[in-house]
């Protein structure tokens, strides 16, 4: 008595698995450049560490009783490992029916399906590997009616964002409902060239609009992720993708009731860089590097930028602090002077909610003059947007340390404080700060007195340098209205010290965090 | 001969124009400075090669994604 017949057909079910649409589909698949789906999950995950789930799952054919073939299910998924820490992983195979949705008893992933509700059950990250098109019209002849937009819902997508780290890839052209998938993660990514991605393709937007568009112009990476920050960050090629994912999950907990990890760090947290004395120019109209300045603070090559080309007037990146994960947000006075446009404003405000859900610590390096003005800028509700990362700022309870690099003026100023916390300021000598800067500022305070003046030009400059002399970051440091001026080359120290410190406070405020309101 | 255009990131003004027609310059080098919320802001060369032509004057008002000058390498 065996059940070797039964072990044998299993073996032959899984072989057709393992072969996907065929070899002249994955043959046309390759030519685009682009990796199988079972390619995609090898290339991503530890060696060896995927446990595939619901491999039978397909169309079969039967002549006579036995079965001759089965077309697999256009979507692979199972369990896995990423350095050591299990995952739930999927994606549509393009092969098989371009990746559309397949009707079968439950789903496999996408929005609602079981490799979501694994991630959720079991608390673990959820990456998607998007490559698919969603619906097909072909659905309808095959159950005799039309289905209602949600039949299959973003409910459980929607919950894993209070949960689990959620990262979304595009790996190929995706619409419609995967698209959508895409916009609901925590991190997205897309491949340059490769990949694209929009709620509707170009055949449905000539027929909609008239307008004749490729794929690439409506969609790549030049407008998902540089225009329009859809995706967050683009990859050179598959490869560059997968490590992109292993390094962003590097950071994160496995779910909010965990702490991110913390590394061993060779790096002295004492460690003093010269560099930091001088690379503020004392003329304050002059720009500085801040991605260099922020790079000699942190621990020696922690960063992993997110959304690096989108809303440039800040730099959002996360990084390490003697071996702990913190979020750094840091303004770019090379772009708008670092002034806070729509997109900077939108892209620090899911930063911090990013960072505030997984408890990773915030350090804010300001130098930020306000919120962006001109036509422009208003046309394009740069107040609301400023106001709701204020506000977005204001609510998050994950601790912040504010250390004032240059400029820190006005809403957009305030906004980068811990004011439901320790509120813990640090200012560096070359720190200035107000409700508005004293350009402009004085002219409109004082126009009657400039007027009245018999040479208005010299008044206002003699108005300007008396502020400015008040302006003086230990004035204020003098009122304990700043908690402390440091020398630059302290800050790592500083910062390496506090954030040690808060490890208890984070590991006993896990858990979800509770929002309420409504952000304008 | 390969040009190649190089573009304003933001909008602001041209402040100073620091390179001629003509000159060569090298990556990383300020073809110009422009001036945008109270900052300079330099116009970096982003390869090597020659400058064939400046297209703003100084005073000039420039928009983001404007093309400011054109390098042959």
């Amino acid at each position: 008595m065996t059940w070797q017949p039964e072990a044998d057909e299993l073996a032959r079910r899984r072989a057709f698995a393992d072969a996907l649409g065929g070899p002249e589909a994955i043959d046309r698949h390759h030519a685009q450049g682009r990796l199988t789906v079972r390619e995609r999950i090898a290339g991503l995950v530890d060696a060896g560490s995927f446990q595939e789930v619901g491999k039978l799952t397909g169309k079969g054919t039967y002549e006579g009783g036995r079965l001759v073939k089965v077309v697999p299910a256009p979507y692979v998924m199972g369990l896995a490992s990423i350095d050591g820490r299990p995952v739930a992983v999927g994606g549509e195979d393009f092969t098989v029916r371009g990746g559309t949705s397949w009707g079968s008893d439950r789903r496999k992933g996408g929005q609602g399906g079981f490799v979501e509700d694994l991630a959720h059950e079991y608390r673990i990250p959820l990456v998607n590997l998007i490559d698919g098109a969603g619906g097909s019209v072909t659905s309808a002849t095959r159950r005799g009616y039309t289905v209602f937009p949600g039949v299959h819902g973003f409910e459980r997508s929607v919950q894993l964002m209070a949960e689990v780290p959620v990262v979304c890839a595009v790996m190929g052209t995706a619409a419609g409902g995967p698209a959508g998938r895409a916009i609901l993660a925590h991190w997205s990514v897309m491949v340059k060239g490769t990949s694209q991605v929009f709620a509707a393709g170009p055949p449905v937007v000539e027929r909609s609009l008239g307008q004749k568009i490729d794929k690439e112009a409506l969609g790549g990476a030049a407008v998902a992720v540089d225009m329009a920050g859809t995706i967050d960050n683009a990859a050179d090629s598959e490869g560059d993708c997968f490590a992109m994912i292993r390094r962003y999950l590097s950071y994160m907990p496995q779910n909010v009731w965990e702490l991110p990890p913390a590394v061993a760090c060779d790096d002295p947290p004492d460690r003093r860089e010269e560099a930091l004395l001088t690379i503020v120019p004392r003329e304050r109209r002059q720009p500085y590097n801040m991605r260099k300045l922020l790079g000699l603070v942190v621990d020696r090559d922690s960063t992993f930028e997110i959304q690096p080309t989108f809303g440039r007037a800040v730099i959002t990146t996360l990084a390490r602090l003697n071996g702990k994960v913190v979020g750094v947000i840091a303004n770019n006075p090379m772009v708008n002077g670092g002034a806070m446009d729509v997109k900077a404003a939108r892209k620090q405000a899911h930063f911090i909610q990013l960072c505030d859900t997984f408890h990773i610590p915030i350090v804010f390096l300001v130098d930020v003059p306000g919120f962006m003005v001109g036509q422009q800028a208003e046309q394009a509700a740069t107040l609301r947007e400023g106001m709701r990362s204020v506000y977005i700022a204001l609510q998050a309870t994950v601790p912040m340390l504010t250390v004032v690099i240059r400029k820190c003026y006005g809403m957009a100023g305030m906004g980068t404080t811990d004011k439901n916390g320790l509120d813990f300021k640090i200012a560096w000598p070359s720190a200035e700060w107000g409700s508005l800067p004293v350009e402009g500022g004085a002219a409109a305070a004082f126009k009657r007195e400039i007027q009245a003046a018999p040479d208005p030009a010299a008044k206002l400059r003699e108005l300007e340098a008396q502020l400015r002399e008040l302006a003086s970051p230990l004035l204020t440091a003098e009122a304990f209205a700043v908690e402390d001026v440091i020398d630059p080359r302290e800050t790592r120290a500083y910062l390496c010290r506090f954030v040690d410190a808060m490890q208890g406070r984070l590991a006993t405020t896990l858990g979800i965090k509770a929002r309420a309101g409504v952000p304008p | 001969m390969a040009t190649k255009e190089v573009r304003s990131e933001i909008t602001g003004s041209v402040w100073k124009i620091v390179k001629q027609v003509g000159d060569s310059v090298g990556e990383e080098d300020a073809l110009m400075i422009l001036e945008s919320m109270k900052m300079e802001i330099p116009v970096l060369a982003e390869a090597t090669g020659k400058i064939a032509e400046i297209r703003v004057k100084e005073g000039e008002p420039v928009a983001e994604g404007q093309v400011l000058a054109v390098l042959e390498s």
